[in-house]
């Protein structure tokens, strides 16, 4: 997984309806980037029968009361 | 009156009042004064009700005299983060777009505080919309560190810090998103508890990221914030993440020893890079446990990178959808370091978004099975002690993120996990800014956090220590 590059975030922010400057996507891009590269080895990798709510299972199976 | 009331615990103070060792309204006006005091320079306050306290303390009197007071904390003056919705008052969330909001709620927080018989002193201060970790707001200006005040609070609980910290207040509701509790608790010297996500109801407390937001006190002790975990946890038909099932006594769990408990120090992350003077403390806090009976042993955690990454992705999208209505319509009312930041949900896919949120449960496993043989773990708050006002100020610039990534770094793994955190105060800097420790625990296991917080705090006084005006 890589970072969005500033034209990508520009054309994402359009589709959002929120559309941002040149000089603003770019920022974006840095401000984000090392959010990307922090979970790319996760990216990608998760099986498919995985859903968010196997968070709401794992944390009550240690709830100590 | 021989002690100073505003200077007591939470759990004191109500005692005393219930004891009538004193009025309510000594007990309020204790506190106006301090705050007629500090205000102006720690700017701690959103709004002082000084008159409408006075009165509904004088009504809180009133019925300790007819015999039908009721609740825990009946006649206690507090403020609370505001964020918290209070029908017919208005809640700024810190922002000028809501800044003549006024709630046609209250939030369920709030209402069992006050269904224990608290009464309201005013709104304290906080980060825009929460979204930001040093205290500063470019539409209130920045918030005062009471130990000194060219420092920061830190963020987004920053005037429940600073008006804990002075005692201003006996105690405060903060939230935390990303460390909005521990941040100020740990840069101001009080004790702050991140719940575990889903132990106190949500409720028309103000949202910012659905998955992650937690609602939690700032106290002045382990034990201030046992009474007060007490008193508000429990289901809500309001907030369908809150958690049913009996609520722990946990002011119990303060008196126990720790004597036998097993704790873990991570052997990376959060002891990497430590300011020297952080460090210290830290290998202070663990000999006190030590000495109390601990067993405190290294632990090997995943890799903590990766989830400060998810808590980042999961976060700024959150907040985005929340605010992508304003920030249509009225981009130009947020400040520039908020907008910069919402503007970054903007850039996220909505399937890494879900990649990180399908990730939360298998990384809750990995941590559980890394610290299934300990009771609890031990870790700096942050990995400095409060910057400068000047410094921190780095608004909408280039390298903002990252200055607020580092200072958060050792708060948002915990977010993302959905775990308890207590930051207790555990000692000081060489120039006098105190240090906080975070004590991070098993889901739902507050109880064991507040033991071990309470325990610290019967053998040391950091906590007990109060800034002086200059």
């Amino acid at each position: 997984m890589t970072r969005p590059t500033p034209k990508e975030i520009k054309a994402m922010a359009d589709v959002a309806g929120v559309p941002v400057s040149t000089e603003v996507a770019a920022r974006v891009a840095n401000s984000i980037g090392p959010a990307f590269e922090g979970f790319a080895a996760v990216a990608g990798t998760l099986p498919f029968d995985l859903e968010p709510a196997s968070f709401v299972l794992v944390q009550a199976a240690g709830d100590p009361t | 009156m021989s002690v100073e009331p505003a200077l007591m615990s939470l759990t004191s103070v109500a005692q005393a009042i219930a004891q009538k060792h004193f009025s309510s309204r000594e007990a309020t006006q204790s506190c106006l004064a301090r705050i007629a005091q500090w205000q102006p320079r720690l700017n701690a306050f959103m709004a002082i009700e000084a008159d409408q306290a006075l009165a509904a303390a004088d009504a809180a009197d009133a019925a300790i005299s007819k015999g039908t007071a009721s609740g825990a904390l009946h006649g206690v003056p507090l403020a609370h983060k505001d964020m918290y919705y209070d029908a017919g008052r208005v809640v700024s969330c810190g922002s000028k777009i809501r800044r003549d909001f006024v709630a046609t709620t209250t939030s369920t927080a709030l209402r069992r505080l006050k269904q224990a018989g608290t009464i309201r002193l005013g709104s304290l201060q906080m980060a825009e919309f929460a979204y930001g970790p040093t205290g500063h707001n470019s539409h209130y200006g920045p918030v005062h560190n009471p130990w000194n005040v060219d420092h920061i609070t830190g963020g987004s609980s920053s005037g429940s810090g600073a008006a804990v910290a002075a005692r201003l207040t006996f105690a405060a509701l903060g939230s935390d998103t990303g460390g909005s509790i521990r941040m100020p608790a740990h840069f101001c010297g009080v004790t702050g508890l991140k719940t575990t996500y889903g132990r106190i109801s949500r409720a028309g407390a103000m949202p910012l990221s659905q998955s992650l937001d937690t609602v939690g006190p700032l106290a002045r002790s382990a034990e201030d914030c046992a009474l007060l975990l007490g008193l508000m946890a429990g289901a809500d038909p309001q907030d369908p993440t809150a958690i049913g099932g009996p609520v722990p006594d946990y002011a119990a769990a303060t008196r126990e020893s720790i004597a036998g408990l097993s704790i873990g120090v991570p052997a990376a992350f959060y002891v990497d890079d430590l300011d020297p003077e952080v460090g210290r403390i830290l290998d202070e806090t663990i000999a006190v446990l030590k000495r109390e009976g601990a067993n405190v042993v290294e632990v090997e955690l995943p890799d903590q990178r990766q989830l400060t990454a998810a808590c980042q992705l999961v976060l700024a999208v959150e907040a985005a959808a929340f605010h992508r209505r304003w920030l249509i319509e009225r981009p130009q009312d947020y400040g520039p370091q908020v907008l910069m930041r919402l503007q970054n949900g903007l850039a996220i896919p909505g399937v890494t978004y879900l990649e990180a949120m399908r990730w939360r449960g298998p990384a809750l496993a990995a941590h559980n099975a890394a610290v299934a043989k300990v009771d609890a773990m031990i870790a700096p708050a942050a990995p400095v002690a409060a910057p400068t006002i000047a410094e921190s100020d780095v608004g909408n610039s280039p390298e903002a993120e990252s200055v607020i990534q580092r200072l958060t770094r050792f708060t948002r793994p915990i977010n993302y996990l959905g775990l308890p955190s207590l930051s207790i105060p555990a000692g000081f800097t060489r120039s006098g800014l105190p240090v906080g420790m975070q004590l991070i625990g098993r889901s739902f296991d507050e109880a064991m956090l507040l033991r071990i917080g309470a325990a610290f705090q019967r053998v040391t006084d950091f906590h007990d220590r109060v800034p002086n005006p200059a």
